[in-house]
């Protein structure tokens, strides 16, 4: 019988602010996983750190609620050591494109199978609502002194830029919408970014319901195809993408911007060197026989022959 | 004939040094002789002075170096110039008499120092400070046998024979050390021959070119000069000897631990170890694959040490090798397993510091910093290893102490011994255990990660058959945040119990050894890489009628703090000495914090060159005559 929405609500009381656009971005998580009925132990959620971190103790799935910065390392040694599991990793704009934006560009470069869901609402909400990295210059957020005056980094942009091999935005008020992006998230084979606007409605005065509802459009109205078809039109498609990520003022597209389904994952490429890679991860070798190492003498002799003399 | 001979070996970096230092090697070790060797070289690829400084024996494994050296063999007037006041009377130099006319002034290379200290030595000396001038010098002076070479005739004959041109000849200079020493130490040339084929195997034409030129010279000096410093034959009889650097024997330990997942971020002096790691990535014994080990370059060191946890809470052995600046890094890291009970194993190579300080020099100023490093509190264990035979073991054990007490293992070691070359037997696997500790496989719909029926909880893996969250925030059994009194009260408790458990577990002769005589005068307190020097010295000192014991600390947390209490009881305080690679005399304050013995006297050592036999004895009777402290120099 396949799991419901509701079998992935954890027990814990959800202490986001009354009408935070989390709940959104939770509520759609429940009914992409139901959908694709992943199984909650073969299932993980990384965070870090920030509203958006507490997200794993919501989900009745594995969680690993890291630290500021490095759900996005600490999601790779978790999927790369046991790649047969699902890992989804939940971050802030500030933490994902802020304190963590190496991993965010790292991950890019090697395509691992993860998907980011980024919860971007323009602030560092726990604590209190300073500008975050996908603020822009010149906007004054209620909690800020003086106007930003720090650029804003475009995430779909960077992730394109990064190697990201999908690319898409979504609203979390548009539950439906991006429950499906997430679903397609989760089945592409690679790094896959979800870049989700998420109002603040405690901190944010500026980036509210009322200012998504006037701006944000389906890019699958309008007949985009994100899709490279072919690897020979990866150029052109990453170019389109780009050029459309920098739209984002009067109208402000969502829905999949870019998806390369050709470029291997990491999984892969390690699997090119170590052919076994994948019926036996580092997570499910055995690495002993009866408290006893597998390699003895003898394989020690034969493995590390190169650093051994024979006297004359 | 010699049984004991110690050797410099200098040129710029780049230029075959090291190549030469293993051949060397490979054909000492293949005449059954003990080799210890160091290499100290800058932060630089080409060009600025390297060298690598031998001792061998022919009646044991060395394991320690000493001043000053019998052989110098130069490749360039650099070395001369570094070295010379090195050498023992009656020692011999080879050099290139190309260089005759090179003084300091033609040495860009060399730092301003160590010019002027020079300058002012040539103008006592009433030298002009020409090579011709300095080697004239000691020649008459001290005794020393020079052995001038002519390099690019020796390059241009060779060049001849092999009909290569001269300029690809002359990439093989380095060549020239190894005819220039085997020859006047009787090295045979078979096992020279040997060497090169091992060092060469995958291209046969490199071993005979080099052949070549090593055949030349060999035949040339011995001609000329006679084997001057011609070993006795060994009279060890190994059947086998292994020949690895620190960084070789901790990547084989790892392999044989089981370590399934290694991060690293490029550093000095810990990345040699991932990248041998990732040469074995595919455990294959006769064709068949028996493991396979999956080694990530990560972007930073905080990725490293996080992609390693994330990678233990999956079930996998994993671990991360650094140095200083990395571990600094990797300190929020630290924290977050303390927290949430994963089992990681840091290799820690310390350098010197502070910030970049001394990067590619020896250090051992981490102790205290590995020890407290990440805010709040949580138990660790520290390791540290004396030698290449004790990092094998300690960094398996590393990874059994870390699942055992599910709780991150740092592993120090240092630069010494990660670059420094010994010959040494194959080591004895039958009595390695592998400990996973308490690991549960069918936690089930109950299961509990922080399960506080039992200091230890059973571990389960991501990825088995049950849910369970990790979290950086004080948490209750199931992982979920929880900032209650009565909760952080117990599970913070059960989290530093483990350390206590840890304490009452591992026997504490495990975690130090006394070495010398039981009624022994005087007791030198030492760790790390100080262990082999220390040893040596105990001999030197009871020759000299001063009867020397040495306490080797092993581990720091927990640490063995009743035994040491107990054996420094037995000494004189003022005949207590601790030996250490730093300034504050580290392992000292890490005793006084744990037995409340405070140790008063200290020999200590932070120039990133490490400590000499004969500077160690020097030091010792300094202090036995009353000094408190002495700070060793010595070592260019």
């Amino acid at each position: 019988m396949a799991r419901k929405p509701s079998d992935y609500q954890s027990d814990i009381w959800n202490d986001w602010c009354p009408g935070c656009g989390d709940f959104g971005i939770v509520a759609a998580m429940y009914r992409a996983f139901s959908e694709l009925d992943l199984p909650p132990e073969k299932t993980v959620i990384v965070s870090g750190i920030g509203c958006s971190g507490k997200t794993p103790h919501f989900v009745k799935v594995n969680g690993v609620h890291t630290l500021h910065g490095r759900a996005i390392p600490f999601a790779t040694g978790i999927k790369l050591a046991n790649p047969e599991l699902t890992v989804i990793v939940n971050g802030g704009d500030g933490d994902l494109l802020g304190i963590g934006v190496g991993h965010f560009v790292a991950l890019g470069r090697r395509n691992i199978d993860l998907t980011i869901i980024l919860h971007n609402n323009t602030v560092y909400g726990l604590t209190k609502g300073q500008a975050s990295p996908t603020l822009r210059r010149g906007l004054r957020p209620k909690a800020l002194p003086k106007p930003n005056i720090q650029d804003a980094v475009n995430p779909v942009s960077l992730a394109l830029a990064s190697g990201f091999t999908f690319v898409a935005r979504g609203y979390s008020m548009m539950t439906e919408h991006l429950k499906e992006l997430i679903k397609e998230a989760i089945q592409h084979k690679g790094a896959a970014l979800i870049d989700v606007l998420q109002p603040c409605v405690t901190y944010d005065n500026i980036h509210t319901v009322e200012y998504y509802k006037k701006r944000v459009y389906k890019l699958e109205d309008t007949g985009w195809n994100p899709k490279v078809e072919k690897i020979e039109e990866k150029e052109e498609k990453i170019v389109k993408a780009w050029m459309k990520s920098q739209e984002y003022d009067d109208k402000i597209p969502i829905g999949v911007f870019y998806q390369d389904p050709h470029t291997p994952s990491f999984e892969e490429r390690i699997k090119e060197r170590i052919p076994s890679y994948l019926e036996t991860p580092p997570a499910r070798q055995k690495i002993e026989r009866e408290g006893k190492t597998i390699i003895d003498s003898e394989a020690f002799r034969k493995i590390f022959s190169y650093y051994i003399v024979e006297t004359e | 004939m010699l049984n004991r001979l110690s050797i410099i070996i200098g040129g710029p970096q780049g230029a075959g040094l090291e190549t030469s230092a293993q051949i060397l090697t490979y054909s000492l070790a293949y005449l059954r002789y003990g080799v210890i060797s160091d290499r100290e070289y800058f932060s630089n690829i080409k060009g600025r002075h390297s060298y690598v400084h031998f001792n061998i024996s022919s009646e044991q494994i060395p394991t320690s170096l000493t001043y000053p050296v019998q052989l110098i063999a130069a490749l360039d007037h650099e070395t001369v110039f570094t070295h010379f006041d090195s050498l023992e009377e009656g020692g011999v130099i080879t050099y290139d008499v190309f260089t005759e006319e090179k003084t300091l002034d033609t040495t860009p290379s060399m730092e301003e120092d160590l010019k002027i200290r020079l300058r002012k030595i040539f103008k006592e000396l009433g030298i002009d400070g020409s090579i011709k001038s300095l080697v004239r010098y000691i020649s008459e002076d001290k005794k020393i046998h020079s052995v001038p070479l002519n390099y690019s005739e020796i390059i241009n004959e060779a060049a001849k024979k092999l009909v290569l041109p001269a300029s690809q000849a002359a990439r093989y200079v380095s060549s020239i050390i190894i005819g220039a020493v085997s020859g006047l130490t009787n090295v045979k040339k078979k096992a020279i021959e040997y060497s090169l084929a091992r060092r060469f195997y995958d291209r046969p034409e490199l071993a005979q070119q080099n052949k070549v030129i090593v055949e030349t010279v060999y035949d040339k000096v011995v001609r000329e000069h006679g084997p001057i410093l011609e070993l006795a034959p060994s009279k060890l009889n190994h059947r086998e000897m292994m020949i690895v650097s620190g960084n070789d024997i901790v990547a084989m330990a790892k392999t044989v631990g089981g370590v399934r997942f290694q991060s690293y971020y490029p550093i000095t002096p810990a990345a040699d170890e991932s990248f041998t790691i990732e040469s074995y990535e595919k455990l294959e014994v006769d064709g068949l694959e028996i493991g396979s080990i999956l080694v990530l370059q990560t972007e930073d060191e905080i990725a490293a040490i996080t992609s390693a946890i994330g990678a233990a809470l999956t079930g996998a052995r994993a671990s991360t090798s650094t140095s200083g600046p990395g571990f600094s890094l990797m300190v929020e890291g630290l924290g977050w397993a303390g927290m949430n009970e994963a089992p990681v194993v840091i290799t820690y190579y310390q350098r010197g510091g502070p910030s970049t300080g001394l990067p590619t020099r020896g250090s051992q100023s981490d102790l205290l910093f590995t020890l407290y490093a990440s805010h709040g509190e949580f138990p660790r264990i520290v390791l540290a290893s004396g030698d290449h035979l004790e990092a094998f073991y300690d960094a398996i054990e590393a990874f059994n102490l870390a699942e055992r007490y599910q709780t991150p293992v740092i592993h120090l070691l240092d630069k010494f011994l990660a670059n420094s070359i010994v010959t040494l037997p194959v080591p004895d696997l039958s009595n390695i255990n592998i400990d996973r500790g308490l690991i549960i496989h069918n936690g089930g719909a109950d299961y509990k990660r922080f399960n506080l029926s039992t200091t230890i909880s059973p571990r389960a893996f991501i990825g088995s058959n049950c849910i369970m969250w990790y979290t950086g925030d004080e948490h209750n059994e199931l992982g979920h945040i929880d900032e209650d009194p009565e909760n952080r009260e117990k599970m913070y408790r059960k989290r530093m119990e483990k350390i206590k458990i840890a304490d009452e577990e591992i026997p504490e002769e495990k975690r130090l050894t006394y070495y010398g005589p039981e009624d022994a005068d005087v007791l030198l307190v030492g760790w790390g890489f100080v262990k082999g020097v220390a040893l040596d010295a105990l001999k030197t000192l009871a020759v000299k009628g001063i009867r020397t014991a040495y306490l080797h600390i092993r581990m720091f947390s927990p640490f063995p703090s009743k035994s040491v209490e107990k054996l420094l009881e037995r000494f004189d305080k003022s005949k207590v000495i601790t030996v250490e690679h730093n300034y504050l005399a580290q392992a000292g304050k890490a005793i006084l914090i744990n037995t409340g013995v405070r140790i008063t006297k200290e020999v200590v050592k932070y120039t990133g060159r490490p400590i000499y036999l004969n500077e160690l004895v020097d030091g010792v009777l300094k202090i036995l005559k009353g000094e408190d402290r002495v700070v060793l120099t010595y070592g260019p």
